[in-house]
């Protein structure tokens, strides 16, 4: 049986979908950090996790290999996780940052204007605190664009995700950890 | 006299014999088993508030701190497992969840009923601190696998520490409320101590390998984390609270735990494990 085709391998581990964001890949997420096939067609796919607290590596571990099951000369498939280099936001392409903000969450980074607040408009009392940590720079809303939006939340429904509001259009959303 | 006879061992007694899991009772596993048992404890405590806590954004958020700590555990364990372990989870599963309560190095302060939630967050702002300042100083190790993880979990940690920050902010802005922090404090403090203890032979040069300095170390940078905030919202006299030291705080780092871990949170996690280690959930 000969090797399998590098290309083909790496299209398939890349076009893995993430458990919790099935229109966004591991690959847009920038999440394959090597991959290595051996002659004898056994495939090494080393992976950064988004995040340390990430319930869904396992999985994305098992897709992978399932992904690779259908890859003619395949013989074996080993993934490993490293956090050397540690996974940035950064590493999300542009078409992931698109899927994303179709979904509702807004990706890291991106030019933020930042609009002045509407009088009387109440907040979450989490949300009006001092400083200019990281989590709390403002970013654009999925929905409208607008760039008034506030964070109301540091911890969302996966670890990676907190919680914001739009005070343009009244929508919350959530926003990928930086 | 070597750690192994003077402090009870920490081996996976409850988990099969054939796991090949490495020697639990090394400097280096035991100030691994130190970090990863904090975050373990840690994290169990935390979920305590998953679906009743006072609001939504802290059922939220007590919830993911939960799975943090339980999670960085996981990854602690790993390292001290290896890489290259044949069964992996299962090597995890049997660390975490193995031993016999006194094989558990975390501190106590980690091991207390969440009590109300003015002890919880008082609770939780100093072990954060504490956590900041021991990943400062793993990130450093030169054991590559040790210094990558710490950094990461640094980073991720900012939000835990955000979080705890905001509630400290938010507390001594309003009397009642400053004054039941400030009663939890007066708990809290004098235990800091028992998570500065040193694990067996720390001084140990492939313990030191992994948290130069040892647990001792990081006190100073603690001290000045804790009493720069203390003293911005008139607490300053707090900070003598952490050379008071409560005996009842000590002893974690060499398995001497209280009731609240030897009969609360050790049977309550461990269960399922004990009546079946090789259960998946």
């Amino acid at each position: 049986m000969s090797a399998p085709d590098v290309a083909e391998v790496r299209r398939a581990v890349a076009a893995v979908a993430d458990p919790e964001l099935p229109p966004v890949t591991i690959g847009m997420l920038g999440m394959v950090h090597d991959l290595a096939v051996a002659a004898d067609g056994r495939v090494e796919v080393v992976l950064l996790p988004t995040y340390t607290g990430c319930p869904a590596t396992e999985m994305i571990a098992r897709d992978v290999v399932s992904a690779l099951d259908g890859v003619t000369g395949v013989t074996g498939v080993r993934v490993r996780f490293t956090f050397d280099p540690p996974w940035s936001a950064d590493r999300i392409d542009d078409a992931g940052r698109r899927r994303l903000r179709e979904f509702g969450i807004t990706p890291p980074g991106g030019t933020v204007t930042g609009a002045a607040r509407p009088e009387g408009r109440p907040t979450l009392p989490l949300a009006e605190l001092p400083g200019d940590a990281a989590s709390r720079a403002p970013r654009p809303c999925p929905y409208c664009g607008s760039t008034d939006t506030v964070l109301d939340s540091p911890f969302g429904p996966t670890p990676c995700r907190d919680v914001r509001s739009c005070h343009s259009c009244r929508q919350p959303f959530e926003a990928f950890k930086a | 006299m070597s750690g192994s006879t003077t402090h009870p061992t920490s081996a996976a007694v409850h988990a099969p014999a054939d796991l090949g899991l490495p020697d639990l009772d090394t400097p280096r596993s035991q100030v691994l088993l130190a970090i990863a048992d904090d975050a373990l404890v840690t994290g169990h405590r935390a979920a305590h508030w998953t679906g009743v806590a006072p609001t939504l954004e802290e059922d939220l958020a007590f919830a993911t701190i939960a799975q943090d700590g339980v999670n960085h555990a996981d990854l602690w364990y790993q390292v001290l497992v290896g890489e290259d372990h044949p069964q992996r989870q299962a090597a995890v599963d049997a660390l975490g969840l193995g031993r016999a309560p006194s094989g558990y190095r975390h501190a106590v302060l980690c091991e207390h009923e969440p009590r109300d939630f003015a002890f919880t967050l008082a609770r939780h702002w100093v072990t954060t601190e504490l956590e900041a300042v021991r990943l400062d100083a793993l990130a450093t190790s030169p054991d590559g696998a040790v210094a990558a993880l710490a950094a990461k979990l640094r980073h991720e940690l900012r939000y835990h520490l955000e979080h705890a920050a905001l509630w400290v902010d938010r507390l001594v802005a309003d009397e009642d409320a400053h004054d039941r922090f400030r009663t939890s404090l007066e708990v809290v403090l004098p235990e800091v101590a028992g998570f500065l203890e040193p694990v067996a032979d720390e001084e140990a040069p492939d313990a030191q390998r992994v948290l130069a300095g040892g647990h001792r170390g990081l006190r100073a940078a603690l001290h000045d984390r804790l009493a720069t905030r203390l003293g911005s919202s008139g607490d300053g006299e707090l900070v003598g609270l952490l050379e008071a030291v409560a005996p009842a705080g000590l002893g974690g780092r060499a398995g001497r735990h209280g009731p609240a871990f030897t009969e609360d949170v050790w049977p309550e996690l461990t269960a399922l494990y004990r009546a079946d280690p090789s259960a998946r959930w």
